[in-house]
This record gives structure tokens, C-alpha cells and sequence, in this order.
């Protein structure tokens, strides 16, 4: 090996890394950075409904998109939608994640079970739900009056005080295998010499998860926090398959609203701007997980 | 011994209101999917039919043209992964094996990319397909689901990279093998299972997706399966329930074994790229 073989594969080697990540750079650039530029782009101009761009109309998409009627209701409900949804999905998780970590009989099968719902697409659940509330014929409402829990059926998605919190209940119920997969790496990282020794000082079990293994998982919890938010925030398929947002727009988040907006009541203006908006309020929840995730990778190190 | 007996039926009894709920929408499927069509509308609804009819699944077959619909998603699904790694595997060797100037910007890039979801891009790309011609033809699907799963991908896979040792191929670099040499003839053997589980994942994220494919996609000869089941079931008066649960069924099942077969592979790889 001399010298002189080396030299030019050095230069190419310079060279290297920046081909080999070029690909998925100029990827994303086409099918996800051209279509920010075209939306924002849209959102400053008057656009007809054919999605032909005029002049610059002076914001009026977006005084349009903050001053439209629904535009308060689905923000809110976005934020209740997304509160709600991790918040009962964190709450559950940790104590799956906590049981599925001890030893016993049949753990394999009970963590397979618990991931179920991860393997199924949303759109599937959401049908096999809807069929499930269904007031006539559904098997909720059969299956609570058996057990004489209610005499009367149920129209539980035509009604919009039942609809909303069942939706919830089901967005809980498919984020749940994520998180509790998480929080089980955090778990199974945990030394047990630790825990031993707390037992042996005589801290109750109670104790040893409030001060040992919370502040333990702590990053995974923040983490798994963000993350949910995010996907949370940005889920579509139940809503849009159990009720498309009805009865009277009553279980509309901002994702089912925009659809509607550009591919329903072709207001493409309003619709880039809705995109714009919730493009920005990704890009903060990003930054927080990015400082997050920092902040763990420090502490590891 | 006995202690762990009395443990076991503890952590199940704390367990069975969460198992009875996942497990109750496959009863659903199940028993409606099997029902006789009058045993389906009928008042009020029972679990157990009169008889268990498997001429449903065929009836269902020929009735709700799923077969090409399932054509379609596994075309879209084993393109778009094949698509995916080919360019994400070269991305994750470099930011996983090498230093550069601009790694650390490469890696926030792909945060942001992978924090940005189709719903709130799909107005965007459907502008961009059809400027393109794009729509209703498969290969947009393709495209736009290797670009959401690129990120997932590369982050993934570097994480998994950085495990393998490097003496290998530092080995192999005294012995005057190129990069490229290096790459596919010490390197990718010992890659193969995290390629393998990266590739579950993202086949699994296309056999699954929605709002891109019914965005995208106008006529029902390019359905994907979900959006073919979909289609049973939105905007109709009259819906035929044995037929859309059998087809919820045909769906579900494969995928659900998959993961259930693949699960501590696939858990424990998802592990390493949250926590890395």
C-alpha cells in the first residue's frame, strides 16, 4: 500500500459523505420543502378555487381563516382533543409499562396483546368502532344492555355529547402501544442493585416508584410527551372515519377542518393558511423535543 | 412457586379492562364477518350467529373488488420501502460512520422532517402531483410515502449503525478496500437485521396510510386497500356491515401477525432509535 493510492480516495473521501446524504436531502426538499413554498405561497395570494394564484391580497386568507366561525371551536377542540388524548395515554401507559416489566405467567402474550392495536391500521379501527357504536345494531350497546347497564340504546356518534369523548377514548386506546413501548425501555435500562438496596432501607413500594423510577424514566416520559403530541395533534384517520367531524362539525380538529377547507369546500386560500399556521405550531413542538432530547443525550453522555 | 402463581393472576386481573377493550373490535370482526346478512341488521344484535358462514369472505372477495385493491397496496407498500432504504442506508452510513461539516444541521433537518405530517402537507402535494400528472397514479403514492418515511428511516438506521463495530472495516480499509467495497461486502451483512426491521416499518406505515392515498387517489381501479375499505363504508346510505368486517378482517390479520410474530425484533429496534 503506498502513498500515492491512498492520496485520491482521500479526496474522495472528503467528498463522500456529502453524496451519500445528498439523496435524501434533494427528497425532501422536492416532495416536502416545494409544498411549504407553494402553500405559503398561496396563503399571501387571492387564489381562485381552481388553486390559480392572483395578487398579493394583504394577509386576507389568514384575517379570514382567524375571523371564520369555526376557526375558535376546532383550535380548541384541537387542544382539548390533544390534552386529553396524551394525558389519558401517559396516565394509562405508565402502570401497562410498570406491570409489564415484572415476571409472570403469560407476560409474552399480555405485551403482544397490548401492542395490537399498533398493528392495525387507524382507518381499520375507526371502521371496526363505528360499527361498534352503531345506536341499532352495534355491539356496545348490545353488549352494555345484556350486562343491564342501560335499557335504552345509545346513538353514540350522532350524539355530540357521547361522540367526542368516545373518539378520545379510542385515540387513547391506538396511542397506547408507542408509549408504553417507550416507557418499557426506560424501565428495562433501570439497574436493579438500586431498587434492592431501597428495599433493603425499608422504602415501601409506593416510595421506590415516586422517587426512583419516575425521576428515572423522566426523559422517556418527556419524550414520549412530545412525540404524542405531535402524532396526536396531527391525527386524522378516526375522526375522519367514526364521524367525519359531525354531527354539526361538533367532533371537527383542525386536521379534519382543513381537509374539508381545500378538498371539500375548495377554499384554498384559507386552507394554505390553516397549513401555515399548523406548520408553525409543529415547528415549536419540534424545537421543545429537540432541546429535550439534547438534554438527555448530555445526561447520557 | 405459589408466590408467582398468585403475582401472575394479580398483574392479569390489573391488565383484562385494557385487554377486553383491544380485544373486543376483533370479537366485532369476527362475529359480524361471519353472521348471515339478516343475523347482521337484526334487533336486537347478538355475538353468537346461527351459523358460521365463510361464503361471506368469498362473497366479499368478488363483491367489494378488494383483490386489486390489495395488488395496489402491496405494489405501493414494497416499492416505497425498497425506494426508502436505498436512498436511506447510504444517509445513515455517512451521519452514523463519518465526520462532516454540516452533520450536526443534517440531523436537525431530518427532526423537522420527520415531526411534519402528510395532513397538514396534503394540500401541497396534491398541487405538486398534479402539476406533476400525477394523480390518481400509484407512483405518487410511492413517492410521497418515501418522503415522509425517509427521516424515520435514517434516524433509525444510524442508531443501529453506530452499534456495529468499526475495527471491521478499518480492517479492511488497511487492506486497500474502497468505500464502496467496504460498504457492501462488510458492512451491509452485518446491517441486514436493522435493514430488515427499518423495512417492517416502513411497509407497514404504507400498507396503513389514509389521507394521502384518498387524497391522491380518484378512481376505484387505484385503490389501496384502506381507502378500498373506506369506500364501503363513507358517504353511503346503506352499508353492508358482513361484507366491510370481513374485509377489515382480510386486512388486519396479516399485518397483525407479522407484528405479533416480529414484536420483541421490532419493540427493542424502536427502542434504540427513540432513545439514541
Amino acid at each position: 500500500m503506498t502513498r500515492a493510492n491512498t492520496r485520491p480516495s482521500d479526496g474522495i473521501g472528503r467528498a463522500a459523505p456529502y453524496l451519500l446524504v445528498l439523496p435524501s436531502i434533494l427528497f425532501a426538499f422536492w416532495i416536502i420543502g416545494y409544498p411549504i413554498y407553494d402553500m405559503a405561497n398561496m396563503s399571501l395570494h387571492a387564489v381562485n378555487r381552481f388553486g390559480k394564484t392572483g395578487a398579493f391580497n394583504d394577509f386576507a386568507n389568514y384575517s379570514r381563516l382567524f375571523s371564520h366561525k369555526l376557526f375558535l371551536d376546532c383550535l380548541l377542540r384541537t387542544l382539548v382533543w390533544t390534552v386529553c388524548v396524551v394525558g389519558g395515554t401517559v396516565l394509562l401507559s405508565v402502570p401497562i409499562a410498570l406491570i409489564l416489566n415484572e415476571r409472570f405467567y403469560g407476560r409474552t402474550l399480555a405485551r403482544i396483546i397490548i401492542m395490537l392495536p399498533w398493528a392495525v391500521s387507524l382507518t381499520m379501527t375507526g371502521i371496526v368502532w363505528r360499527w361498534s357504536f352503531n345506536g341499532q345494531f352495534g355491539m356496545v350497546n348490545a353488549t352494555l344492555s345484556s350486562f343491564g347497564l342501560q335499557d335504552t340504546p345509545v346513538e353514540w356518534l350522532a350524539t355530540a355529547t357521547t361522540a367526542f369523548p368516545i373518539l378520545i377514548a379510542i385515540g387513547i386506546l391506538v396511542s397506547i402501544p408507542f408509549t408504553v413501548t417507550v416507557i418499557l425501555g426506560g424501565l428495562s435500562s433501570l439497574q436493579a442493585d438500586i431498587f434492592e438496596a431501597a428495599k433493603i432501607d425499608g422504602a415501601s413500594g409506593w416510595q421506590r416508584f415516586r422517587h426512583l423510577t419516575l425521576p428515572l424514566i423522566r426523559p422517556f416520559l418527556n419524550i414520549v410527551l412530545v412525540l404524542n403530541f405531535i402524532y396526536v395533534f396531527n391525527s386524522f384517520p378516526i375522526i375522519w372515519v367514526m364521524t367525519q367531524g359531525d354531527p354539526a362539525n361538533s367532533t371537527d380538529i383542525l386536521v379534519t377542518w382543513l381537509y374539508k377547507l381545500a378538498f371539500r369546500y375548495g377554499e384554498l386560500g384559507v386552507a394554505s393558511a390553516l397549513s401555515i399556521v399548523m406548520f408553525l405550531i409543529l415547528l415549536a413542538l419540534t424545537i421543545v423535543y429537540a432541546v429535550l432530547a439534547m438534554r438527555n443525550e448530555r445526561r447520557q453522555a | 412457586m405459589e408466590n408467582r402463581t398468585r403475582k401472575s393472576i394479580l398483574m392479569w386481573l390489573l391488565l383484562s379492562p385494557l385487554v377486553v377493550v383491544i380485544l373486543f373490535p376483533f370479537a366485532v370482526m369476527v362475529s359480524t364477518a361471519v353472521k348471515p346478512r339478516a343475523e347482521v341488521l337484526a334487533y336486537p344484535p347478538r355475538w353468537l350467529p346461527s351459523e358460521i358462514r365463510l361464503q361471506n369472505f368469498v362473497d366479499m372477495w368478488e363483491a367489494t373488488r378488494l383483490g386489486p385493491a390489495v395488488m395496489n397496496s402491496l405494489l405501493v407498500s414494497v416499492a416505497a420501502t425498497l425506494l426508502c432504504l436505498a436512498i436511506a442506508i447510504p444517509a445513515a452510513y455517512a451521519s452514523s460512520r463519518m465526520q462532516f461539516t454540516g452533520l450536526k444541521l443534517y440531523r436537525q433537518f431530518l427532526l423537522v422532517t420527520q415531526m411534519l405530517s402528510p395532513i397538514v402537507l396534503v394540500l401541497g402535494i396534491f398541487r405538486l402531483m398534479a402539476s406533476l400528472g400525477m394523480v390518481d397514479k400509484l407512483p405518487a403514492l410511492v413517492l410521497a410515502y418515501v418522503a415522509f418515511n425517509l427521516a424515520f428511516s435514517v434516524w433509525m438506521l444510524q442508531a443501529y449503525f453506530q452499534t456495529i463495530p468499526k475495527e471491521l472495516e478499518e480492517a479492511a480499509k488497511l487492506d486497500g478496500a474502497s468505500t464502496l467495497q467496504r460498504m457492501r461486502l462488510i458492512f451491509l451483512p452485518l446491517a441486514l437485521p436493522a435493514i430488515g426491521i427499518t423495512a417492517v416499518f416502513v411497509f407497514i406505515y404504507c400498507w396503513n396510510e389514509f389521507v394521502l392515498a384518498m387524497t391522491l387517489l380518484r378512481s376505484p381501479e387505484s385503490n389501496t386497500l384502506t381507502i378500498q375499505t373506506f369506500s364501503l363504508v363513507g358517504g353511503r346510505y346503506q352499508v353492508d356491515w358482513d361484507h366491510v368486517m370481513a374485509a377489515t378482517l382480510v386486512a388486519s390479520v396479516p399485518v397483525a401477525v407479522i407484528f405479533a410474530l416480529l414484536q420483541r425484533a421490532l419493540v427493542s429496534g424502536l427502542t434504540v432509535g427513540a432513545v439514541k
